[in-house]
């Protein structure tokens, strides 16, 4: 099951160019195929709203914004409820009413991973029968991941999107309350999925 | 009432462990040993020399996880919130691994082969988070406590040398605490492990025991972790910018 199977609408708005372009760059390293509106100022990003565009998914700087940029974001979140916002700002605000919060200090860990939790389509609902038992594709993925594999590595093993991969270790998680990488493989060994000779 | 300081300095310390039995070990952290009579949290302190506010903060933080230091801008001294940092990590070291790591080597004597190669992986994996609380407790000792004691010595000394100004600008206390992991992810791994899907075993009050230390564990590195945040952080903060006050400008 392929989640991010049809384009997804995208508004990157931004002053700074090389902003723009990491985010960019971002995308295409975690694997986001989106038709994608660069904007460059406040006046473009009001001109597209006022048109009616309402984008799943909208990523701000908040260097655009007007003061008080918080009561912007508010009537921001009104005007576009289905949008999924993320704000990239210079420093940490707790007032930004908004899905993801980068600041432009983050190493690249915490950016992948904000971008990553961003573009990640809500955990399918499951049934509360099915909740203790994995699916098959979950266990083709619990094995690589036991095993040591990176997210990368699991998508081209089991050709499927990173993103992919990613909702099933959330569900894989959160059926099994296992976050660690290290704990997953003691379940898996526990329950024979994965045999101790192959972990290195 | 939630939030409010529950122990005072006029409270027994009697009374404070017959409250909450849970903050004897942090007593003895502070070096104070049970037989304490009918005396005061404050004649205690003053006896062993130890600075009663920051005590009442500590236990009161134990206590109370929505207790918030009514003294926040409080400065304590540096040393003694490090030696009281310090002296925890020793006990979760001497103390704390070492009994989890008795009831499961307890367990390991299992009759059954299945069993002990089920306990082994349990073993193996709080080994190696062993391995990943010694490695952060030895860079908050070698690196973080450090630099938090020279602060204050550049306070007391009038002396501000240009490594540590250095420091202050490229690598304060808020880059530390962006990056404090959390120490908890394997501990609630394993519990849940145990809890369900670790094959039945014959020796079940072991088990048990090792089940309650695991929680208690996690608690007490959860209050440990919001002290880190909520005492140390906001004090070595405020020392920095006194320090940046100082010397920050003029050179």
């Amino acid at each position: 099951m392929e989640l991010l199977d049809k384009k997804i609408q995208l508004i990157v708005a931004s002053d700074h160019f090389l902003c723009r372009l990491g985010i960019k760059t971002l995308l295409s390293v975690i694997g986001v195929d989106a038709d994608l509106l660069e904007i460059k100022n406040l006046g473009e990003l009001n001109s597209e709203l006022n048109n009616g565009n309402r984008p799943s998914y909208l990523i701000i700087s908040d260097s655009i914004l007007p003061s008080p940029r918080h009561k912007f974001i508010e009537d921001l979140r009104v005007k576009c409820a289905d949008t999924k916002l993320m704000i990239i700002c210079e420093k940490l605000s707790k007032t930004y009413n908004c899905d993801q919060l980068v600041v432009q200090s983050y190493e690249q860990k915490q950016v992948l991973e904000k971008f990553q939790d961003f573009f990640n389509e809500p955990e399918p609902v499951v049934n509360s029968e099915e909740t203790s038992v994995l699916s098959d594709r979950e266990i083709d993925v619990l094995k690589s991941v036991a095993l040591g594999l990176s997210n990368k590595e699991v998508a081209d093993h089991l050709c499927i999107s990173i993103n992919t991969v990613i909702t099933h270790r959330k569900n894989i998680t959160s059926k099994l309350g296992i976050k660690s990488i290290s704990g997953l493989t003691v379940y898996a060994l526990l329950n024979n999925i994965i045999q101790a000779e192959e972990v290195h | 009432m939630k939030g409010l300081q529950v122990f005072g300095e006029n409270s027994k310390m009697a009374d404070v462990i017959h409250k909450d039995y849970s903050l004897i070990p942090i007593l003895g952290r502070f070096g104070i040993k049970l037989g304490f009579g009918n005396q005061s949290v404050k004649e205690i302190c003053d006896s062993k020399g130890i600075d009663v506010g920051f005590l009442l903060e500590i236990i009161n933080l134990y206590h109370d996880p929505d207790y918030f230091p009514e003294n926040h801008l409080r400065d304590y001294k540096a040393k003694q919130i490090v030696d009281y940092l310090s002296h925890t990590h020793q006990y979760y070291l001497n103390v704390k691994i070492p009994q989890i790591e008795r009831y499961i080597q307890e367990m390991e004597k299992d009759p059954s082969i299945e069993v002990r190669k089920n306990i082994g992986l349990l073993r193996k994996f709080f080994q190696e988070y062993k391995d990943e609380i010694q490695e952060h407790f030895k860079e908050e000792e070698e690196n973080v406590f450090p630099y938090i004691l020279s602060l204050e010595n550049a306070l007391k000394e009038e002396v501000c040398g240009s490594d540590l100004m250095k420091r202050i600008k490229n690598c304060p206390i808020e880059i530390y605490e962006r990056h404090h992991d959390n120490l908890d992810v394997k501990l609630s791994d394993m519990k849940n492990i145990i809890i369900r899907f670790l094959p039945p075993v014959q020796c079940e009050d072991t088990c048990e025991q090792l089940l309650v230390n695991l929680f208690r564990m996690e608690s007490d590195l959860e209050d440990h972790t919001r002290i880190e945040e909520n005492v140390l952080i906001p004090n070595v903060k405020k020392l920095e910018r006194k320090v940046m006050e100082i010397y920050g400008v003029t050179r």
